[in-house]
Parts: C-alpha cells; structure tokens; sequence
C-alpha cells in the first residue's frame, strides 16, 4: 500500500451520509464548524444515474447493498447459527435510503414517547420512555418539512398532534387504486388523507419535479420530486464550502486518545490504502445495524466492549418494523382497471388505529397506506404461479386488476432482539459483519394479524375479490427502518446516549440516527429521525462546541 | 481504481434477433428456449420464445459484461473493483447451476421418456418439468377466495437459487425486462399485460414518459376526505 498523506484534523467527522449524516452535515457546515463525511457507497449524480430499470434496481442491487461485500447474517433464536441473509438492506451510498424511497414521512404521536409511561410493565418487552417529549421535536419536524420538502394537506389527519405550519407542498393526485381506498374509508367512516410524502409537486426551492413515471419505490430519482439528501442537504452542505465529502471510504474503527475520548476515524480509501482523520467530535450516522457495529469494532483497552459501551446495550433492544399488507385482486370482466403500477407509491393512508384500544387484544398500533404493487417483473402478488400458463393468465388477468393495504408494524423493543458481531462471517474488509438476532415480541404478532385482517376488511368493502393476507411469521428487515441499538436515556445503566445523541461514556461522540430511539413509533421513521438529528447537530454547534453542557430535566 | 459513480458506459443495447450464443451451447441453447416457452407459452398473444427471453439470459450469465444498463439505455456500465470481483464470483456460480441443470433435466427426460427434453412436445415438456422440480404444475387462479402469506423482503436476487426457480425467475425477466437487456422484444412482455412502459429508458429521465393518464382523473380532496372541512391550508392543491 503506498504512504498517504494524514489529511488535516478537522472539527468533525460524519459517518455514513444518508437520511441523518445528510441532516447532520447541513447543520453542523451552515454553522461554520468544517466537517469531513464519509460514506462507504458511491456519490452518484441522479441525472445521470438514475432511471426507469426494474432489472437493476429491484433485481440486480443496483442501490440495495451486494450481498458478498456487505453482507449480514440472521438467526430467529439465541441456540441457533445465524445464516447470511440481507436483513434490513439500507442502500449504502451518499443519500443512503432516501435515494430509493417511498418517502412516507408521517408525524409520530405523543403517545411515541411515552410508551412505558402509559403501558408500565409489559411481560417480555423493554419499554422505555424517551428523554424528551413530541413538544421538544415539533419545530424540528417542521424544519425538515420545509427544508426538506414534504407533500401533504395540513388539517387532513384527524390524529395528528399539534403542527405549527402546514406544508410547503401539496400532493400528488391520488391513483384509482388509491381511489378505492379513499372510498371504502368513507364508508368505513375511517380518517384516510394523502399520507405526507418525501416530494414536491411544485418548485419548492428551486426544485423542478418532472418525474411522473410512477418508477419510484426502490428506483432512484433522476428529477428532484423526491426528497433526497443527496439533492438537498448534501448540496446545501457542500455550498458552505465546509464539508469535504469522501465517497467509497469505509470507516473501520472510531480511535480513542489514553483517556479514551475519540481523537477521529480510521477509514480505508478507495485505493485500498488505510487513512486516519482526526477531529474534535464523531458523529455516527450509519443507520441503527451499521452504527452499532462500528461501535463495538471499536474497542480499545479504555472500552473494551466496544465504544460507548459501559452499560453493555449497544445492540440490543434493536427494532425493525415489518411491512405487512392484504392484496386484493379485481375481476377484470367486471371492474375498471386499478393499474397497481402506478403512482409515487402510497396514496392514501391512515393513523385511525394507531393508539392503544384495549379491545383489540395488543397495544399501540401503527399507520396503514394503500400503496403500488409495483411493476412487471416483480409485481407484488403472494401466490403468483411460478410457470406455465396460470402464470401467464394471472399476469394478463390481475396485473392492472391488483392493490394492496399495508402497515408500518409497531414492534415492541425486547432486550434479547439485538445487532452483535459475527463470530465467523467477514465482509469485503475483513471485518466481522452485522448478525441480527431477532424473534417477534407477541404483541407484534397480534397487532399485524389484527390489522391486516382490518386492511382485509377495508379491500373487501372496496370491491376486492380475492384477498392474500401477509401475516408476521419472522422479521425480514423488508422496511429498512432501524432503531434502538443505542438507545436514549437518562441513566447512564439503562441507556448508551442522552438526550442530545451523546454517548453518557465518551462526550465528543455522537449516535444521530435511529439508534437512539427507544422505542420504534408506529410510523415511517425517517422524518422523526431527521428531525432528530437536526436537533442534536444543533445541540452540538449551539451549546457542546462552545463548551457548554445543558440537560432536561428527567422530572419533568 | 474507478469509483462505482464513474463506472463507464460500454457496448450497445443487446441485439434480441441474434443468433450468436456467448455463453450456451447449441443444445443448451436449444433447451433453454424450449423451457422458456413452456414457463411463459405462447397463445394469442406472445410468449417468452418471442421474446427472446433466450437471449436475455444467455447474455446474463455469459459474464458481468451486460449486468447494470446504463441509464439512458445507450450500452452497459462496465463494473469495477470489488463489485467486479463480486458478480465474476457470482456469474462462476450461476453457470454452473444453469449446465448441471440442463444435464439434470434431460436426463429426467431421457430416464422417463427417452429422449432430451428439447425433442418432447409440449404436454410432455410440462411432465417433464413437475418430475423435474417435484411439483405439479401450477393451477389457474381462482377468485372468491382468500389465501395467507407471510412477509417477505422487497428485492428478489437469484444468488444461490436451485435452477429451475432460477431459470422461471429469469424468464419472467426476459419477459418484462426493459427490452435493452435482449428480452421484451418490442415490448411484447408489456403488450401482453397492458403495461404502457416507456419507448426507451433515456424517456424516464427527462420527462418525455409520463404514467398520470392512468391515475384518477377527476376527483375532489373533500369528497374523498370527509374531515377536511376547512379549505387546506398552503398552497392550492394540483
């Protein structure tokens, strides 16, 4: 390997540039810190890059991370060997997950941050309360509406809690399927509205949404409808003159100094060769598998469980979410085409079920959407004949004849469901990879049975006439959202970071994703996250790096 | 090395009426259409033999030369360092499956009906098959009924799939694909099924394909929102 040159230490260091390194990076360069971030996947130019391809996006990995170089492995119990499998697979690139997603970006609820609070004591959870409360993060969910652009009609949810603006964006008109939907609601005399979106539909800053070919959940934008860090943030970011973005640098370890503060990031370059960067504070943003396993590479004769790591929790209580939904199938002699294919992937949702209903047999609950079932290839239908002429028929019968309802499942956080470190399987790097071991807490099962026989009922009311339930049986990361591994608390023993993202063990490193959350909400996290991360990062400029320590009040 | 943002643009859109085989042999060549056409049979409308998902799939696993296409559709992108490393690894692999299959396959054939599968007809080519993948083949789906599944993951990748689910998985595919890959010739996946796809990838990224002709037409957020009594707030609604 040849000698590379130390680049100069610098305030901080962001790694992993997704939904919240993207958020982080805004912040912390528009308040003249200078920042380097890294991110392990490439920078990729979405005018250029992106297109209409359901090959390469859903079925050859284009953004999904590949499989033998960052691979993870899962196991359903503790006695068992975990297998690889690509569990909650995150595109791995600057932008991270907002470069493929749906964007549902639904405010959480109050109840989000006081689960334990209201339900005590649940047999075989961890609830915990959150360190702060909606009212804290409001105006911060309101800065990435605007900043970052949202779709919705303000005054549309009956659920939602207090909002001190509307949105800069209305959405995009509703599909048929999405019709239906709405229809059978009303029927229903359940609250549907178009759930708010990661787009814009007008010229929000400057954007021009052209893109109206309905390839978008999984696809990459080549317009700037969607909502993407990459497009949004990151360019802000990099406007500052303040961020010195590194691309396919993989970050393998966070040095500590004798005391065992951070003094930077050991990173590997695209040529291979190993670089250290040094800064005054790290912050962690790669997403709740990736930066707890960052956590516990890093272990040092100061922290030799691992970074940040006392309290023996990084990795655990890890929650997943699960999408599950009901298809529906039309009869095509007798009803007008829903064309399942089209659309920016939800239209029309709901969050009538969200809070606990003690006749329902499971607390809490989540949000539901009609959404896209998506194009040719891959259209989504459990049941799909694998050959001969069944499978030509239902193609030809059901392929614009389909919808679907889904849910964001509200999994309870258990001690034991975690993210650790392989014992046998490496990446690409050498480095022992991310193995997940999960089994669904009961109260999972039952919410996502209850309300998927409910999405059955509202798709029954809505003309379906042939009904696929899809039930939780195992965890397979299929949301990408992440959770937990980090979580926030007031008591260094119970919790790895505070209120503000900072480890309680070592003060100039920082966790801003979903790790910290602890517990999952019941809706699409990534608003909720960034809004986080936004609040944090200001933390860090407006109070940390001016060597000022401020805390709430636990009492509150 | 070159960076996956800098991968460069190679080659061409594959030609779907070529006879050229870069990876099988006459004989494979030959069974693998034959199996295609029994996955997707052509009736009043195409199937997969016409559209050429043959040469879709010979393409595939004849190396990573026609993995990603570009996104314009003009060629291929030409993948480099460790994700190179990672498809050779892959593609080694895939052949493999795809020549033992075929092997496995006649000689089911041959043991059951003396003759490799490429020289049956039609209704024994599909014997051939449920003795071959141990299942009946599928029957027609029926309304008026309901039928549970359980969650799965987004994306289907084919890594380490036995052949047949990997040869049903590609010929669907070679159907549907966008037709730069060699299959989908003249979009007649699309045609079949009503699917009102782009004339070329390029007409995805710059406007040129629009899908809204096929959303809701005309429609009224009140009616549709009964609770939105209140004009919304913000600018108008489109």
């Amino acid at each position: 390997m040849a000698n590379v040159t130390k680049p100069d230490p610098v305030d901080v260091v962001v790694v992993g540039l997704g939904a919240c390194g993207g958020t982080a990076v805004k912040v912390l360069c528009e308040a003249g810190l200078k920042v380097v971030g890294f991110d392990r996947g490439p920078w990729l130019r979405p005018e250029e890059h992106y297109s209409g391809d359901e090959l390469k996006y859903v079925n050859r990995n284009y953004l999904w991370p590949d499989p033998d170089l960052f691979p993870r492995t899962l196991r359903h119990d503790e006695e068992s060997t975990a297998v690889p499998f690509p569990f909650s697979p995150t595109p791995q690139l600057v932008g991270g997950g907002t470069n493929h997603w749906a964007g549902w970006v639904p405010r959480p609820r109050e109840s989000d941050f006081m689960l334990r609070s209201l339900h005590g004591e649940i047999p075989g959870a961890s609830l915990a309360d959150w360190p702060y409360r909606y009212e804290d993060l409001e105006p911060y969910l309101t800065k990435i509406e605007w900043e970052f652009g949202v779709s919705g009609i303000a005054g549309a949810d009956k659920y939602e809690p207090f909002r001190s603006k509307g949105y800069p964006s209305p959405p995009l008109r509703p599909t048929r399927w999405g019709t239906k939907f709405y229809r059978a609601c009303k029927e229903m005399g359940i609250n549907a509205f178009p759930l708010p979106h990661a787009s814009v539909t007008n010229d929000h800053k400057g954007r021009k949404p052209f893109n109206n070919t309905s390839f978008w959940n999984q696809y990459g934008d080549p317009s700037t409808a969607r909502s993407n860090t990459l497009t949004t943030f990151i360019p802000e970011a990099m406007a500052t003159g303040n961020l010195d973005l590194r691309a396919e640098c993989f970050v393998r370890e966070v040095k500590v100094d004798k005391t065992g503060r951070a003094t930077g990031v050991v990173y590997v370059d695209p040529n291979g060769d190993e670089v250290e960067q040094d800064a005054e504070a790290v912050i962690l943003t790669l997403g709740a598998i990736e930066s707890a396993r960052l956590l516990l590479l890093s272990t040092s004769a100061q922290h030799p469980q691992g970074l940040a790591n006392s309290s023996g929790l990084v990795g655990k209580n890890a929650t997943f979410h699960e999408y599950l939904f009901a298809g529906g199938l039309f009869d095509k002699d007798i009803d007008d085409p829903l064309y399942g294919w089209t659309g920016n992937y939800i239209s029309g949702g709901s969050l009538q079920f969200y809070d606990t209903e003690e006749d329902r047999g499971h607390i809490g609950g989540c949000i539901i959407a009609a959404s896209q079932t998506c194009h040719p290839i891959n259209w989504v239908f459990p049941g799909r004949p694998a050959w001969g002429s069944a499978l030509k028929d239902a193609d030809r019968t059901f392929f614009n004849w389909a919808m679907k309802i889904g849910l964001i499942l509200h999994d309870l956080p258990v001690e034991k469901n975690r993210v650790d470190l392989d014992p046998t399987h490496k990446d690409a790097w050498g480095l022992p990879v991310a193995r997940i071991t999960h089994k669904p807490h009961p109260n999972d099962v039952a919410m996502g049975k209850w309300q998927v026989d409910k999405n059955a009922e509202i798709l029954e009311t809505a003309g379906a006439r042939k009904i696929i339930p899809v039930y939780l049986e195992e965890m397979t990361g299929n949301t990408c959202h992440q959770h937990g591994t980090a979580r926030m608390g007031f008591d260094p023993a119970t919790s790895v970071l505070n209120e503000w993202g900072q480890t309680h063990d070592v003060d100039n490193v920082f966790v801003l994703d979903g790790s910290g959350f602890p517990t999952a909400t019941g809706v699409n996290p990534t608003l909720t996250m960034m809004a986080h991360t936004w609040r944090c990062a200001e933390y860090l400029t407006e109070n940390y790096a001016k060597g000022r320590a401020e805390h709430l009040s636990p009492a509150r | 090395m070159t960076l996956k943002s800098d991968w460069q643009v190679v080659g061409a859109p594959i030609d779907p009426d070529t006879d050229e085989r870069l990876f099988f042999t006459d004989h494979e060549w030959d069974t693998i259409e034959a199996a295609t056409a029994r996955i997707i049979p052509t009736d009043h409308d195409p199937g997969a033999r016409e559209a050429r998902a043959v040469v879709f799939i010979d393409r595939y696993l004849s190396g990573i030369d026609y993995i990603y296409a570009a996104a314009d559709g003009s060629g291929f992108l030409k993948i480099s360092g460790k994700f190179a490393d990672a498809w050779r690894g892959r593609q080694v692999e895939m052949q493999k499956t795809y020549r033992k299959g075929i092997r496995d396959l006649d000689a089911v054939c041959q043991q059951n009906f003396d003759k490799p599968f490429v020289e049956l007809d039609d209704a024994v080519q599909d014997q051939a098959l449920e003795l071959f993948s141990g299942a009946p083949k599928p029957p027609p789906v029926t309304l008026g009924s309901s039928e549970a599944a359980s969650t799965f993951l987004q994306g289907t990748f084919d890594q380490g799939m036995p052949f047949f689910k990997a040869l049903c998985l590609h010929t669907v595919q070679g159907f549907y694909c966008d037709p730069v890959y060699g299959g989908n010739k003249d979009q007649v996946g699309w045609k079949t099924i009503g699917f009102p796809g782009p004339k070329s990838l390029k007409d995805t990224m710059d406007g040129t394909y629009t899908s809204l002709p096929y959303f809701q037409e005309d429609y009224d957020w009140k009616d549709l929102i009964p609770h939105l009594t209140e004009p919304p707030e913000g600018p108008p609604t489109t």
